[in-house]
Formats: structure tokens, sequence, C-alpha cells
């Protein structure tokens, strides 16, 4: 155990190296850069330009300006924002809760029902339940989320109730408000964005319940609990369930690297802080230092995440061993 | 399976159990709160006012900070603010500005001439970057200002120029705050946008309250602030103002619908559903004036882009022979365009100064009418004939055929675009249009030139003279030929002269004629070719009083309130 951590956490730092310096590259071989943009103001003089150009260093060659990023950021310093003139760190907490707050409740919503909802309609195959849940998947998975999340503030206006906001983290006047009428604002305000966010996430993870229940539902070891006499809920709930979790442990690790990863389109539409809409813009304005750290962010939950999605299937699966893992 | 329907049933319950058990509030009122809500496209980078270099930061510090002077967007003249009077002497190579003696910063510190001396010391300060600069530079050289006494500013110019008055208004900031950290060069990074609301000291109508990155900024009335109203009670009248963030147009749409927000400024296919609406969302419509701008189609004209292993591009010729441009201007149409793009709410721009620029504007030139029959003969006498059926040549039998590039991302320009490609189709020119990303887009026109026609706008400011960098010959923005070492031509050669004698004549009436000239030229010559303006408009709650828009803003913004 204490030997196969040790070797995953020491090929994280490769990883990470490769994937930022990839990351980096990129960045700086778009033509243009953060400065281009203000070229085309006519109140900015080409001096102004020189003098940003120097002051933020851009004139450096790409490895230097990497090695010095790489620097910084093993010290726990992510630089500054080219936009903002604020601390990279800064900024991104400044979001990263409410990125939070939204995916947590999404996920928690989608998982909550697509799990219980697959393994029904995977028993009842072929009922009439299961072919409306199912077409309702399809559709949920066939309509873009950004639409979706236009039909739903259209909704919302028709509506017209305050419990039932038109976008937003929270009402205008929410500093006024006591601590519980700010519990139920924030509800208020998250209903619409996790129905948006959950619908579409719900549906493949429910097709995928499916699937998983309908092949081991024909193993043998099914057959024998059946034959064994224990009742069709024990058969399902304790052999067939545990068996077709795998996977999901597995997603479990990749959803934690979504956690923090934000919806830019959903925020954008439903006017939500999050980071998903301040990555987007950091990236379009090649705003180097923003895109950077949200890169290492990024890579760093993935690979924590992935890891401790091996350590819970181990625990969750007896086939499952270290040495395997390893071997992989 | 009766485990796992009971455990969903658990699951459905306490959802609806949560959503069910509400705690119930009034809802929000602007006009009870007194509170104005408007809209704004994107967070602030700064709340520093000398750093600022885009819209929404600008909207963020707007009323916070003062200048000296401020522009009256009715009369499009400088008016009063921080410096109650000025006189020019010296046949305007002085400038004597007396500040108000009861303007107070919130933290109870007095304003002085010592603020204004040491804001522009941080503008002229070669460690901090800004973009007014260069519009209180004098030919190369920066202002001497002096302060004989706390509340007298002398400001003293090489020579008259005339375009101070509209760039002196910049916003003071106060010394006894910042000038530390200028000392330090620690300048660049005061003030920015995590900066406590309490510590931007200010003396605008308005002082920050809050903000939440992406979501809001909220103001409140600064009680100390010196205007009054004509029965000397207390300015601004509002209570307070939140600019709520909305990135996307859809969703502020949206907002202003549900109440959400009382200003809101549509696009031109919302205009016809809010008239409709008037009467149902209790809102007023009213449009606000002709767009300050100028979209033009500009033709690169430039010949480092055009000399290829020292053989000449025939585009050169073309784009420099002004019976083909002329032909090009006739091609365009403008009517089409503003009843297909603008749903009619555009006006056909002719000079290159919006007519929103009351004094400036030369309304004297007569448009290229839109007439394909007559781009066709000029073509043909010019000796651009039609090689076979839809191809046309030049004298010397070249195809004419050449790119077009738009920044992407504009529905409206890949329409305008679109029409005109077409229009030059019939005439027998084939144009390849390729939208490009705009970071690309400004690389090619900035330093690589490699381009044949662009659609592009530049946003208009009252003062003419700031448009020097683009319509200057050495200029950097002087679009179809940047920076020439020396006039390319007659024409440039006597904007050129233009430009520098407009800036010496003092009244703005005076100085009109010269900028009428530099359009007439324009238009002449062709260098491009004006497109259309859009209509503004601007629609808010009925209980809104006082409120005033133009198109260079708002009115006397301190009078604005809701009815009781």
């Amino acid at each position: 155990m204490v030997r196969f951590l040790c070797r995953r956490l020491l090929l994280m730092i490769p990883l990470i190296i490769g994937i930022t310096f990839i990351s980096f590259s990129a960045m700086s071989l778009v033509p243009g850069n953060f400065l281009t943009g203000l070229a085309m103001n006519p109140q900015i003089s080409p001096q102004v330009i020189r003098q940003m150009q120097a002051e933020f260093g851009l004139n450096e060659p790409l490895l230097r300006r990497y090695l010095n990023w790489l620097w910084q950021a093993i010290h726990l310093n992510l630089g500054v924002s080219l936009q903002y003139r604020v601390g990279v760190i800064t900024l991104i907490e400044s979001r990263a809760l409410n990125t939070l707050i939204l995916s947590v409740s999404s996920m928690v919503f989608t998982w909550l029902l697509a799990i219980p909802l697959g393994v029904v309609v995977a028993v009842k195959q072929n009922s009439i339940l299961d072919r409306v849940l199912s077409s309702m998947a399809f559709l949920g998975m066939s309509i873009p989320a950004f639409f979706l999340a236009f039909l739903a503030l259209d909704f919302a206006v028709w509506v017209n109730k305050p419990w039932l906001p038109v976008g937003g983290t929270f009402s205008p006047d929410y500093a006024n408000l006591g601590p519980w009428s700010k519990l139920a604002d924030r509800v208020d305000h998250l209903i619409l964005p996790v129905l948006v966010l959950g619908v579409a996430g719900m549906a493949s993870l429910m097709r995928l319940m499916r699937s998983q229940i309908l092949e081991i539902k024909r193993a043998d070891f099914v057959r024998t609990a059946r034959a064994k006499g224990l009742p069709e809920s024990l058969v399902i709930g304790k052999h067939v369930l545990r068996n077709a979790l795998n996977p999901f442990v597995t997603m479990a690790g990749y959803a934690l690297a979504d956690l923090l990863s934000g919806a830019a389109l959903i925020e954008a539409v439903m006017n939500l802080q999050g980071l998903g809409l301040l990555l987007l813009n950091a990236v379009q304005s090649l705003d180097v230092p923003l895109v950077m750290g949200s890169v290492l962010m990024g890579t760093v939950l993935l690979l924590v995440g992935n890891l401790l999605a091996d350590l819970a299937l181990v625990a969750v699966d007896p086939r499952v061993d270290f040495g395997s893992l390893a071997s992989q | 399976m009766v485990k796992i329907r009971s455990r969903l049933c658990v699951v459905v319950l306490a959802t609806a159990a949560f959503t069910a058990c509400r705690v119930n509030r009034i809802q929000n009122d602007h006009s009870i709160a007194q509170t104005l809500y408007q809209g704004m496209g994107s967070d602030p980078g700064t709340f520093n006012p000398i750093l600022v270099t885009d819209a929404s930061s600008g909207m963020a510090i707007e009323d916070l900070f003062e200048g000296l002077v401020k522009i009256n967007p009715k009369t499009t003249l400088p008016e009063p603010d921080l410096a109650q009077s000025w006189d020019i002497s010296n046949g305007g190579r002085t400038i004597t500005f007396h500040l108000r003696h009861d303007v107070r910063w919130s933290d109870g510190v007095g304003f002085s001439a010592r603020d204004v001396l040491f804001t522009m010391r941080a503008i002229y300060d070669p460690r901090v970057p800004n973009s007014m600069i260069s519009s209180l530079t004098v030919d190369g050289r920066p202002l001497e200002v002096e302060a004989p006494d706390d509340y007298t500013v002398v400001v003293k110019l090489p020579r008259p120029f005339a375009p101070l008055l509209y760039a002196i208004g910049v916003p003071i900031v106060p010394e006894h705050v910042l000038g530390k950290a200028l000392a330090t060069g620690q300048f660049n990074r005061t003030w920015g946008i995590d900066t406590r609301p309490d510590d931007l000291i200010c003396l605008g109508p308005y002082r920050m309250q809050r903000y939440v990155p992406g979501q809001l900024l909220a103001f409140k009335r600064n009680p100390d602030y010196w205007m009054r109203d004509e029965r000397g009670g207390r300015l601004p009248r509002l209570k307070g103002q939140v600019l709520m963030i909305a990135t996307d147009r859809n969703a502020m749409y949206l907002r202003f619908i549900s109440g959400l927000l009382d200003v809101y400024r549509p696009r031109a296919e919302e205009v016809w559903e809010l008239q409709q609406k008037q009467g149902e969302l209790h809102i007023k419509l009213q449009p606000t004036g002709v767009d300050t701008g100028s979209r033009f189609f500009a033709f690169n004209r430039n010949p480092r882009h055009y000399i290829h292993n020292g053989k000449m591009d025939p585009k050169y010729k073309w784009f420099t022979d002004i019976n083909f441009m002329r032909a090009l201007a006739h091609a365009l149409d403008k009517r089409g365009i503003i009843n297909l793009c603008y749903r009619g709410l555009a006006v056909p721009a002719i000079a290159d100064i919006s007519p929103a620029d009351r004094i400036f504007h030369n309304p004297n030139l007569k448009d290229y009418e839109y007439d394909l029959k007559l781009a066709a003969r000029i073509l043909d006498e010019a000796g651009y004939r039609l090689l076979r059926p839809g191809v046309r040549g030049d004298p010397e039998g070249h195809p004419i055929v050449f790119e077009l590039t738009t920044p992407t991302g504009n529905p409206t320009a890949d329409q305008i675009c679109a029409i005109y490609k077409q229009d030059l189709a019939a005439l027998g020119i084939k144009v390849n249009y390729r939208p490009l990303e705009f970071i690309s887009l400004v690389k090619k026109l900035d330093s690589t030139f490699d381009w044949d026609c662009v659609l592009i706008g530049f946003t208009g400011t009252i003062e003419p003279n700031n448009a020097a960098n683009f319509l200057r010959s050495s200029g950097n923005l002087h679009i179809w030929n940047p920076r020439e070492p020396h006039p390319a031509t007659p024409w440039e050669a006597e904007i050129d002269r233009l430009l520098d004698a407009g800036t010496r004549v003092m009244d703005p009436y005076q100085r009109a004629p010269y900028y009428w000239r530099i359009q007439q030229i324009l238009h002449d010559q062709l260098p491009i070719i004006e497109t259309v303006r859009e209509i503004g408009y601007v629609a808010y709650r009925d209980s809104l009083e006082n409120f005033d828009e133009t198109t260079w803003g708002v009115y006397k913004p301190e009078w604005i309130q809701f009815r009781h």
C-alpha cells in the first residue's frame, strides 16, 4: 500500500510538469498576446503597450517564462493576473466556493436520482416506465445544456415568482438578509442551475447503470443466488448492485476534477459567478498566469481524484488489489 | 425492491420538504429603496481610475471620481466640475482652473490642488502605463502643471491646444492615500478589484458599498456630495445604485423584462418587442441618438504589403485608383443593410464623424448612392472591363479578386459583408470572405499588413483630435497605411496639416471647419467606405423621473429619482 502510494505520488511530478509545459507553450504559440487587443484602442499609444509588455515580462523567451512560472508555482505563488492585476490565487478563491456549491449540489442531485432510476428501469426492462424514462434520458442527453438554461430562464420569467429567480447566485439585497433567509435565497437560486446541469448528467448515468445491471443480471452468480431462494430485492440490492457499482467508483474519482472546473456556458447564461467563465475569459484574452493557475489546479485534482478512485476500488471490490493496479 | 422504493421515497420527500419550507420575505422594491439597478457586461478589471483601459472598469468608477471639468452630453461642451471656473490667457497657452473649496474625500480630508498635481504626476510616471497620457501630451511634451495656492491650478502649454479642455477631465485621485504607492513603485498594484470598498477614498456622488465578483457592484449615496439642485436640495436624489454583472446579453434582457433591472439598452431586434410591451411592463422606450462611432470598409493601400519578389501586386493599383474606389462605394447597399441588419433602426453613415458630434460633424457631404449600373459604368470607363460574363478584370487583364475580413463573433458584421460580397459579385468582382479572430486580425492590421479589405469599427469621442492616431499619416492606427514616414499622398499631407491647425484654435465653433474639411477629404478620396450608424434606444421603468439619456451619456444623472 505504502509502496503503491509512493510510486503514484512520484509519477505525478513528471505528469504535472508535462501537462503544464504543454499548456504554457500552447498559450504562447497563439498569435499575439494579452496586449495585442489594446493596440486597436486609439487612446493607447504604442509606448504604453511597450511599457506594459516589459512590465509583464512578455518579451522573454518561452522557456525562461515557463521556468519562472514553475519556480513561483513551487513556492505556491501562482503570479498575478494580467487582466485584473490581482493574485491568481485570490481570483480563484473568490469564485471557488460558488462553483463548489453548484457542482456538489448538482452532482448529489444527479447521482441520487440517476442510480436508483437506473436500477428501476433495468429491473423493469421493456416496461412502459423503462420506455418513458429512457426516452426522457435521450432527450436530456441531446438538448445542449446552454439551450436548456435559456428555456429554464424563460420559464422563470413566465412563472414570475420570487422563489424562482432569473439567474444569479443570490438576490441583490442578500447582504441585508438573516441567516435563514440567506440560505433560502441561495437554494432558490440553485434550483434552475442544478436542474439544468443535472438533467444532462443524469441521462448518461442512468443509461450506464441500466446497462450494467442488465449485464450482471444474466451472470451465473445471480442465477445461483436466485436458485438458493433469496428474495428478489436482496438479489438486486446485494449481489447485482454491488457488482454494478465498479465503473461508478472510477467515475467518482474523475468527478473530483470536475468539481472546480465550472460550466462556462451555463454560468454565462444563468449569470453564476463561477470559475468556468473566469477561465474562459482568461483563455480568450490570453491571460497566461490565470489560465496556468487553473490548469495546475485541474491537473492536481484530476490526478488526486484518480488515485482516490483506485484506492476506493480496492476497498469496494475484493477482486482488485494493489498489485494488479500497479501493473496496469 | 421494496427497500429501494422506500429509499427513493425518502429522497423525493426530503427534496419536497426542503423546497416547501420557504422563508417568506418581502420582494425588494427599487422605488421604495430609491436604488437604481443597471446591467453591466463584464467584471471590472481595476478600481484604480488611472489604470482603467476597459469599459467595465470605467463604469465601475464613473460615479466615484470626478475631474476638473466634465462634458455636457447635450451641448457636447466642457462644463465646470471640480473646477468651478477657468480662464484662458496668454493666447491659449495658459489655462487657470479655480477649484471648488467645499469638496471632501470620503475619509474627511479636503480636496485641494495637491491632488490634481499628484494625479498628473501619476499619469506622466513612466512606471504607470495608462491611456490618458497620449491626450495630455502636446507635440510630444507633457503639460506644465503648477499650483500657486491650494485652490488654483495653472496649466501651461507649449502652444495653444484646444483638445486640452476635453482631455483634462481625468479622474482626480487622492494624494494622501496613493502618494506612498506611487513613490515606491507600487501604484500599478493599488486599488485592484480585491480592494475593500471602504479603502477606495473617493469624492464623487456615490461611494462603493460592495463588490461581488461576477454578480454585482453596489453603491450608496455620498452624503457630503457638493452638488445641490436648484432649490438647494441634496444631490444625488437616488439613495443607491447597483450594477448587476450579466455576461450574456439575452440573460440581461430577461432580467430587465422580469423587473430586476431598471434600465436596459436594447439591441435593434429587441426594440420592437419592448415597444409593444411598454404598457404591460411599465416601461418607457426612447431613442438616444445616432451611434458615436463609425464602421467602415478599409482598403489596404500599404505598398509594403503588395511587393512580392520585387513585383507589385495589381491590388495596390485598384485600391489607390479613385475610379475603382468610387465604383465600390456606389455598390454598397446601405438601405438594404439598415433594413436587414438593423430592422430599419440605423442611418446611412456619410461623414467619418458621427452626427451625434453636433459641432464637428460635417452635414454637407453627399452620399454615394447605391447604384450598381452606375458602378458598372464607372468601372467600364476606367478600363475595368468584363473579361467574361461575371468576371471583371483590371486594365492589364488581371481578374479582380480580393479578400474581405472582419473580427469573428459579430453577426451584424457577417451580414453586412455578405450583402456587400453579393453586390460586388454582380459587378464581376470576386470577394473571398474570411472572418478572423480579433487578436489575429489586429496582428495583421498592426504588424504584418497582410490583408486586402477589412470591415472594422471605431468608437467615437466628442473631441475629434482623439482620432488623430487614425487620421494622421504617421499614426499607428492609420489603418490603410500605418506609420508612413512621409505622407504618401497630397491629401494625406493636407489632413496632417488640418489636424495641426485644428488644435490651435480654442473656440469649438471656429475649430469645426478644419474637421469638416478632413471629413470631406476622406469622403472624396475613399481610403475607407463608411457603412451605417445604428440608432440607439434606452428602455427604463416608467416610475423613473428625470431620466434623460443621450448617445454621449446620461444628462444630469444626479437628478434621477423614482416617483414616490
